[in-house]
Order: structure tokens, then sequence, then C-alpha cells
């Protein structure tokens, strides 16, 4: 392999407006047509560093040399005019054109207001298409087409603009596993082709597959590069988790009671009307904290709506404490003692314009003690348990007063915690409940998991951080598209076989 | 009714279509792009009182209608200052804009003039007519039919189109892909209120003869409703905009003959409209990113 | 943290009050350019509108009078943006309001039932924007933009039609005497006391309680007020329905409380606009149903002050749109306490 650098970073620092270091000092070499693996956790800063050599995010320090030349890119089409794409992992495309628009948008030749010669541009894409042997259906709207086909769209818009060196943002999390085959098949036909390609994964065993080597990154800075022929899926796992087991969490033996949540055969749809959760049954006891692993968008979220009212379900029964509580509503369920930290902090735990006060009493505020007569609300009293909450979970917040967004994402988080486990609920879904939140905060949050479940309380943990699961589960669940893979006990499991089950292998074929 | 009568409001009728029309497209253009603006029926009436002054002064209609078209311009800037640069609401300056227009032009006819509520405009500063047996009709009708055309054509044919629907439909897909979203938008917006002010001097310098008070009649809105009934198509909105004008004309044929009151006549366009968008017959979706400021992250 | 009374008092947020002052500043600057550019004297001009406005009791009294309609339709919209919706109905539920009043007030000749029937009728007539909202998703800016042209229509037909006065074609019947609200004096009703009281209590209802804060939340984020058990479609449904009753009760008073005609006057020309102005007034009172009560007492103020501006210093009384339009666009301008804040200290620097 030929050893010219194509693009180098050096010593990239980016902090964002409110004060978090995403990147600490990154410094990256890429060779002209390799394709390297950036490897990292959820949160390592894998995409900060990449949208900063796309142009989207400018290094708050650092130097970025392309062909050996620095550059500062005001914006992604700089970079694309210097030859570098990027595939995000949520695509933009213009949902109501079809794909040939979105392809050729903002390089359609000719002037701005001559007639767009669709044949022409249909040809080289179709011409671009043969090549790779990849195929996009270039006249129906994006928006009718499925998910893993518009990812080729991004794709062939990128190499439309003969971009010599390609960014892919996780790109396997929206695939079927032959859909994976398929990109494996062209990434490697374009690097065969010259191409220089960027794969950014947390998943060991694609970029074990795929890459010549990898750089793995952790909390913002490089651990190490390694050829990937010389490297092992156990040594990367070690550098991206690192040497030291960052969080020690006590967790006593302890003998699970009664079901305390119970599922049976659940089956519940997604946005776009396809089977998201596929038949599930499990059940959460009490004094036991129960996890679900898996690849986002295996049906998680749509599990985790449905259990707490948000979501219609298909089919299937939900049984809380025996009753059975399907269909039921947010309200009816927090008054038979659920509490819901949810996934999505800014846009459902919390009002963000709201104040502290006020959003510490999202979901209570129809309780008697917060009320002088039926309706009218008693903010002297809420004032009081915001205050409450504020001291004992050691929230850093300027005031009860204060709106919320001034509060930093591990507060934030704490606050979310802090009130739902005031609902004295009996089983608790907690849904990423770490993520994006610091690491004291993170200590603080993982070890209260674990507190409720000594108290006896019934406790869901859906989460994408895998040792966060593995860490604090009694028993989990690893799911894919909407089934349990297996469902065991984290101490009786390898880290391997977890990532199999979460690939889509069935645990009883791998006990084989 | 005999044929005389039905040509001469298909004749009133097309005259009647000029300001919607000119309203309709260039708004349909604006929120092609994304900018919301309710300031059109301010934009109408400043544009007919200004227009007025210009063709005044020069002696000129064509002189008149430019002037109109300036006032446009210069809203369009404020709106889209306001709206895509500053990022604030897009419904709010509009009000304002219509409550501005509310009191310049019947303060200004008054100061200017010194005429209350409306002013004759002299011959030379009126637009040439075809004169017909059954009405007059001005070849801004024909402009209009030829503005609605090449909008439409430009929008859905050229690059230029491609890209200010694209900023309408997700900004951030087109900011990815170096489409400057910003100046997409303003200019789009400039664009939009700049054919609204050739539509308000049409209706001074041509049509009417005349600048009066409240002579924009609600006409910013009905542009904005047949934009909608039109599913946002400069094409289709001259066929909107002269059913609207055909209502129009209808209604006050009908009136002395105590047929059917002319208010029922008056307000078919606006239930067909509202059944349209409800999505009960067709349906009529907005842009995407329509009336949504975009920030960079 | 035991400075809980401290804490209140920072959370008193000073921001909007002094932008909306800001604003009423350069719509009075403006308005003076313009009078000077047409020969007028803006002192003069100004002198004479504060004095008609506020110089004598019944400068006041037509302050209040013209200030009361105004801050009902300003609830309204202030209402809808509390909702997270944009209602700009308020000026046909205005008109049912006041038709419906004048109907039923000559079938049963009490004013309460008055009142009451042109509520129930400007919710009535806010229901269908609110079903479509919820149901269908149809945007209430176009939904209610077709309405008021819709509503518009349908009670000038009504007005110049069926409840036309046999006496005087070019008016409606009239309010049936016992049916008038009571005079406090010099032309002024008890109307304006009724809406300082809605106002009042849209801001209780808004701040504390269960259902307010329901729909406040469902203003700011949809999600969230319902991951709290919260429904944000009875939020939206409840807007429009308090939003028309508001606006419905504001058509009523204005029939029912104003003096000689105590009628829809000809072409329903006595109550037109007044939705559309509410909305200026909910701007500049921040939205805020306290700040509307000033905003709209600001804004009649203006209007009782234009005679005696027009008398004395011979200013044509639209001088006050104009003023009132350059108010609105100003309060427009986004973080204007921040543009003005930096202009100034580089004025200084």
């Amino acid at each position: 392999m030929e050893r010219t650098p194509i693009i180098e970073m050096k010593g990239i620092v980016k902090v964002y407006p409110d004060g978090t270091k995403a990147l600490k000092g990154v410094d990256l070499t890429v060779y002209e047509g390799e394709i390297l693996g950036l490897l990292g956790e959820n949160g390592a800063g894998k995409t900060t560093l990449m949208k900063t050599l796309f142009g989207m995010l400018h290094p708050t320090s650092g130097k970025i040399l392309i062909r050996g030349k620095e550059v500062q890119f005001k914006s992604p089409s700089d970079a694309i005019a210097q030859g570098i794409g990027m595939v995000h992992q949520h695509f933009t495309l213009v949902e109501v054109f079809d794909a040939l628009h979105n392809i050729i948008l903002g390089m359609e030749g000719h002037g701005l207001f001559s007639k767009i010669d669709v044949d022409k541009a249909k040809e080289r894409l179709q011409k671009l298409m043969d090549d790779l042997n990849f195929k996009v259906p270039l006249e129906t709207p994006v928006e009718d087409l499925p998910v893993g086909v518009q990812q080729r769209i991004e794709i062939l818009k990128m190499l439309y603009r003969d971009v010599d060196v390609l960014i892919l943002d996780e790109p396997t999390a929206v695939l079927t596993p032959v859909e994976v085959e398929e990109l494996f098949r062209v990434l490697r036909q374009l690097k065969e082709e010259g191409k220089t390609i960027i794969f950014i994964s947390h998943k060991l065993n694609e970029v074990m597959d795929l890459t010549d080597r990898v750089t793995v990154i952790r909390k913002g800075e490089v651990v190490g590069t390694v050829n990937t022929s010389e490297a092992t899926p156990q040594l990367l796992a070690r550098m991206m988790v690192g040497r030291d087991v960052v969080l020690r969490i006590e967790k006593p033996p302890k003998e699970p009671g009664e079901p305390i949540l119970r599922v049976e055969n659940l089956k519940v749809r997604g946005d776009r009307g396809e089977v998201a959760v596929n038949g599930l049954s499990f059940d959460v006891r009490a004094g036991e904290i129960f996890g679900i692993a898996g690849v986002e968008g295996n049906g998680q979220t749509e599990l985790i709506e449905a259990i707490s009212g948000l979501r219609k379900v298909e089919e299937g029964k939900i049984y809380l404490q025996g009753k059975d509580i399907t269909g039921k509503g947010p309200r009816e369920l927090y008054d038979l003692g659920m509490a819901h930290v949810p996934e999505d902090r800014t846009h459902m735990g919390l009002i963000l314009d709201m104040t502290v006060t006020e959003n510490s009493l999202l979901g209570l505020h129809w309780r008697p003690d917060f009320q002088y007569v039926k309706g009218v609300i008693n903010w002297n009293k809420a004032r009081e348990h915001a205050r409450s909450l504020i001291e004992q979970f050691d929230i850093s917040a300027p005031g009860t007063e204060a709106p919320v967004k001034a509060l930093s994402g591990g507060n934030q988080q704490k606050l979310i915690v802090a009130r739902e486990v005031s609902k004295e609920p009996v089983f608790i879904i907690a849904a990423q409940p770490t993520r994006g939140v610091d690491v004291a905060s993170t200590e603080y949050i993982r070890n209260y998991l674990v507190k409720l479940r000594n108290e006896g309380k019934a406790v869901l943990l859906v989460s994408a951080d895998l040792d966060e699961v593995i860490q604090l589960s009694d028993r989990m669940g690893i799911i894919y598209e909407g089934e349990f893979m297996g469902v065991v006990k984290p101490e009786e499991v390898s880290t391997e076989e977890i990532g199999m089950m979460m690939g889509g292998i069935r645990y009883e074929e791998i006990r084989k | 009714m005999d044929a005389g009568s039905v040509i001469s409001i298909l004749i009133t009728s097309l005259m009647a279509m000029v300001p919607i029309v000119l309203t309709s497209v260039g708004a349909a253009w604006s929120e092609r792009a994304g900018v919301v603006s309710i300031g059109y029926e301010g934009v109408l009436l400043m544009s007919a009182f200004f227009g007025a002054i210009f063709a005044e002064l020069a002696g000129s209609a064509v002189v008149g209608l430019l002037g109109g078209m300036l006032v446009g311009i210069l809203l369009g800037m404020l709106h889209g200052a306001l709206t895509v640069y500053l990022k604030g609401d897009h419904v709010i300056p509009g009000i304002g804009i219509n409550l501005l227009a509310m009191g310049v032009v019947p303060f200004g006819i008054l100061a200017y003039w010194g005429t209350a509520g409306q002013h004759q405009l002299p011959q030379d500063a009126q637009m040439w007519h075809l004169q017909t047996a059954y009405g007059d009709l001005s070849p801004m009708v024909f402009v209009t039919m030829a503005i609605a055309l090449v909008t439409w054509w430009v929008l859905f044919k050229t690059p230029l189109g491609l890209r200010v629907r694209s900023v309408g439909e997700n900004p951030e897909a087109a900011d990815a892909l170096g489409i400057n979203v910003e100046k997409y938008r303003f200019w789009s917006a400039v664009y939009g209120h700049a054919l609204a002010g050739l539509g308000g001097a049409f209706m001074s310098v041509d049509w009417l003869g005349l600048v009066h008070k409240t002579m924009s009649g609600g006409r910013g809105f009905i542009a904005l409703a047949n934009m909608v009934f039109s599913g946002w198509n400069p094409l289709v909105s001259l066929i909107g905009g002269w059913l609207f004008g055909f209502f129009d004309a209808l209604a006050a044929w009908l009136a002395p003959k105590h047929i059917i009151p002319g208010q029922f006549i008056l307000m078919l366009p606006y239930i067909m409209t509202l059944v349209i968008v409800a999505g009960i017959i067709g349906k009529a979706r907005p842009p995407k990113a329509d009336g949504k400021p975009y920030k960079r992250e | 943290m035991k400075r809980s009374g401290s804490e209140l008092l920072k959370s008193i947020n000073l921001r909007p009050f002094v932008e909306s002052l800001i604003a009423i500043l350069v719509g009075f600057i403006i308005g003076a350019i313009v009078l000077i550019a047409f020969g007028y004297n803006p002192f003069e001009a100004y002198y004479w509108l504060f004095h008609g406005a506020l110089g004598s009791t019944y400068g006041i009294a037509s302050t209040l009078k013209y200030a009361t309609p105004i801050m009902l339709t300003a609830l309204t919209f202030a209402i809808g943006t509390r909702t997270g919706i944009f209602n700009i109905g308020a000026e046909s539920s205005f008109y049912f309001g006041a038709i419906a009043a004048v109907i039923f007030t000559n079938i049963w000749d009490n004013m309460v039932f008055g009142l009451v029937m042109g509520m129930l009728f400007g919710a009535l007539w806010a229901l269908p924007p609110a079903v479509l909202k919820v149901y269908r998703g149809v945007h209430e800016v176009i939904s209610t933009i077709m309405l008021n042209w819709i509503g518009w229509f349908f009670v000038l037909w009504l007005i110049i039609g069926p409840y036309a006065n046999p006496n005087d074609p070019n008016k409606t019947i009239r309010i049936p005497v016992d049916a008038r609200l009571p005079e406090i004096g010099y032309g002024l009703s008890i109307a304006i006391v009724i809406a300082i009281v809605a106002a009042v209590l849209t801001y209780f209802l808004l701040w504390h309680t269960t259902t307010g804060f329901g729909m406040r939340a469902s203003g700011m984020n949809q999600k969230a007020a319902r991951y709290a058990g919260m429904n944000p479609k009875m939020a939206v449904m409840l807007s429009f329905l308090i939003g028309g009753l508001l606006s419905g009760l504001g058509g009523a008073m204005k029939i029912m409380g104003e003096g000689p005609g105590y009628a829809i006057s000809q072409g329903g020309a006595n109550i037109y606009g007044f939705g559309f102005d509410g909305i200026g007034v909910a701007l500049v009172g921040r939205n805020h149903p306290l700040g509307i009560i000033l905003s709209a007492i600001f804004f009649g103020m203006l209007r009782a002050g234009t005679a005696l501006m027009q008398v004395r210093a011979q200013v044509p009384l639209e001088i006050i749109k104009v003023i009132q339009g350059i108010i609105v666009i100003t309060v427009a301008i986004p973080s204007l306490y921040d543009l003005v804040k930096k202009a100034l200290r580089r004025g200084a620097a």
C-alpha cells in the first residue's frame, strides 16, 4: 500500500459553546486508498471529529491538511470541493424529490435559469450505478423508499460529486445483514478504484471485517492506531473501553421477588407502519434490573413507548402488578406506580423553556399534594419539591425559577431521574439513562438505579451502552429486529456471545 | 343570462384575477423557499398608493407599475431581514405591515393629495386598455399569465427552482450541498413581495384608475387562500385566481337580482379552499420547512 | 437554597417589558419623522394626542372604551400562542359574538343571556379550525383566514338581510334597553371591568391551574406534554374554544355596551378589524394577559386621543395606525433588547 497521507488532522480541539470538551487534541492521518476504521463508544467524539473534517463544525483549535496543504472549511461544500464527502447517520435528503434530483441538487450544470438536463444527469448516474452494481430507483420520491435505499442515494450523491474520500457515520446501524454485506462489497470496490474511506463504527466485527487500519478514540482522545491485520477484537475492545474500568458499581447479590411488569406476546408497529416489536414476552421482577441490549433501532424505542402508554399496542398484553395496563395512558400508569426516564431528554423528558420548578412537576402536577383545591396548582409546594430534588440529587442549578435549559446535560438528566423517583414508583423504565452525561453524573445515576433495585423496585434498563447493561443488569434480553435473541444473566455469557446475539444469532444456536 | 353578460363577467374576472394571481404566484415562490408572509394585504395597499404617486410624477403608468414593484421589493427585504437573517417569526411582521398600510395609505392620500380616502388618477397616469364591447382589458392580463407561466417553469424545471424548493423542504440538505439557504430564502421573499407590489400598482394605475384607502379589499388574504388552493403551484394559481375573480364578478352580477345573496357566492371559494386543505377532496401539503427559521448547528 | 423570595424576584423578567417600551418609542419616533415629512408638527400632534386621551375624565373613559374589545381579542391570540398555535380567528369570532348578542337579546332581553350567547357563538365559530387542526393537521393560519372570510360574508348577510332594522336598513335591529350593559359614565360601560376580569381569569387559568399548565406545556413541547400525561389535543381544542369565547364576549359587549346605536352599523363597520388589532395588542403585551391589559389601554389611548389631535393639530387620525404598525414590526425583531443594548454600548464607547 502506498503511504501518501491524503488527510492529516493535527491537534484538533473542539469545545462546544456549553463548555463540553468533545475533542481534546486529536491527531489523525488517513492514507490514500485505504479503508480506515474510526472506532469508539457512543459519545467518544468520532462524529464530532468527522464533522470538523467535513466543514460542518469548526475546530476550536488545530490544523487540517489535505494532500499536505492546510485548509479551512467554512461549510460542507468547501469540503466537497476538496474531494471529501460524508454520509451522515441522519440522512439529509429532500423527501419530496426523487433520487435523481436529490443527487444533482447544487450541481445541476449550466446556468441557473436554463432547463435542467435530466437525461444527461440520468445517463451519468446510470453509468455510476452500473459500474458499482449499486442500484436505486431514480424517479420515486425518496420518502417512499426504504432506509437502506435512502442511504445508497446519499452515497451516490457524494460519488456523483467525484469525492476521493468518503466518510460514513455508523452506516450499518440502519441496515439489514444482507444490506450490510452489499454495502461492504461496494465499499471494497470503491477502495479498489482508488477511493479512500473512513468508516465510523462501534462494532468490532465490522471494523475487523472491512478496514485496513483502525484508529480508536475514547473520550475525545486518540487511544491508538493499529493495522487491522495485526489486531484482534479483544485488543480493539480493550482500547475502546479503556484499561481502567471507569466506574465501580457495587451490586450486592439479591434474590428477585414477584414479577412486577409482565409483557406477553407484544407486537408494536413503528412510525412507518413496520413491525418494530415482534411478539416479545418477558417480565421484570421486584428487586431486579432487567436490561435490554441491542443495536439502536431494533425496536427498543417502540417497546418503551408501548409500555409507557405512548404508543399503540398492536397485539399482546402488558401487566403491571398483575393488572392489565394495555392501552392505558401515561397518567393512569403513573398513578399505578410506573415511572419513566425517557431516552430523549430534551424533547421528551423536559420542557427546556420551562423553569426547574415547572419541570420537576411534570407528571406530578395532578397529585393532591401539589394543589390547593382540585385543579389549582400550589406553586409554593412545587418550589419546595424542586428544591428538595436539587438538594437530594446534588443538582447544580442557578435556582428553582431558572429555565431548565440553563442546566448542563448531566444535571438535566439528574433532574429527570430525581423527578421520576419522586413519583415513588414500583416499576421504573430507564432508557439511555446516562447518554451524553458526564462521568460523575453517570456514576451517580447508575448507582441510584442499583439502589432502587436494592429497595425492591423493578427496573427496566434500555441502553445502547453495552457495558452499562452488562454491569447493571441482573438479567438481560438481547433484542434484534423486535425479538429477543436470548435472555441471559450477564455473568453467564461472554461479550462475544452478546455481540453475536446483537447481530441476530439466537442464543440456542450459539450454544449448540 | 345572455351571452353578452357572460363575456362581460369573464372579462371582469380576468381583470380581477391580476392582483390575486400575481400575489399568489409570488407567495407560492416565497413559501416554496420556506418564507411565509401574511403581509401581502399591506403590500398591495401600499404599492397601489405609492405606484399611483410614481405614475403621476412620471406621467406614465408603466413607471407606476415599476414603482409599485419597488415598494414590494423594499417590504420584501424588510420581511426577509426579519425572518431569514434575524430568524424571527414569519407571521408577525406581516401583521405589522398590514397595520402600517392601513395607516400610511389613508394618511398619505390626505397628506399628499389633500382628499379624504380616495383620489382619482389623471389620464396620463393610467394604463392603456384594450377596448372591447364588453369592457376593458389591460395588457397586464397577459403579462400576468406570462409571469405565472415563467415562474412555474423556473420553479420546476431549472436549477434555480430546484434549489429554491430544496431550501423550503430541507434546508439542512441544501446547506450540506453548498446552497446558501439564507440567500435563496431572502431573495425568494423579495421576489414574492415584488410581485404583490406589481399587483397592487396594477389596481391603482391600471384597473381602477384611482387610489382608495381600502382598495386592497382583502385580496392579499384571498391570494394566500388561492396559493393553498392551488397547491403552491404558480400555474395552477392562474386558474384558482381566475375562479376567485369569477366568483367575485358573479356575485356582483347576481347582487341586484336577489336570487342568491351575493355573500353566499363570495363565500364559496373560501369554503372550497378549506375543503381542499382539510384533505376532504384532493390534498394540499405545504413545503416541509415552510415558515421555519433555519439555523446551522 | 433558602432565598425563595429573592429567587422569585430574580425570576421576574423585565426584558419583554423593556422591549415593548423600546418598540413604542421607535413607533413614536418614526411617526414623528413621517409627520415632519408631511409638514406637521409632531410635538403639537403628540401633545394633543395624549391630552385627548388622558387630559379629561371623558378622555380616560374613551381610552378605556376603546381598550375593551381589543383587550379581549388580544387574549384570544395570546392564549393561542401560549398553547403553540397561531390563532388569527379572533376577528370572525368577534363578528359572531356581536350578531349573536343582537339576535338573542331580541328573543329574551336579558343582559347575561346576551353575553353568554355571544361567548357561545364565538366559541362555536372557533370549533372548525380546532377540529381541523387536531384531526386533520390543517395549519390554523390558513383555516382561520378562510373562516374569517366565510364568517364575514355570513354575518354581513345577517346584518343586511334577516336582522336589518326595518326603520333604518343600514343597521341591524337594536339591543333592547333592558339587555344593554350599564354605563359607568361618559359613554363607558361595565364592559371594561368584565374585560379586565377576563384577562385576570385567563392569567389564572394559564399559570395557576393544572389545565393551564398542560396547555402551556403542550404549547412548548407536545411530546413532553404527552409523556407527562397531559393531553395536547385537548389543550389545542381548549385554546381555540376559550379564545373564541373571549372574542365572542368582546363582540357582544361591543354592541351591548356602546351607545347610542346599540346595533351593528352599516356594512359591519363597527365590528370589523378588532381581531387584527388585537394581534398587535397581544404582541406588544408579550402574550401575557396582564401585559395585555396595559397594552390594550395603551392602544385605546392612541385611539381615544386622535379626535382631539385631528381637531387641534389638524393631523389625520390615520397616523396612529402608522405608529401601531411600526410598533408591531419593531416587536417582531428578535432579541431587540440585545440589539439595542449593543447599539447603546457602542454609542457610549
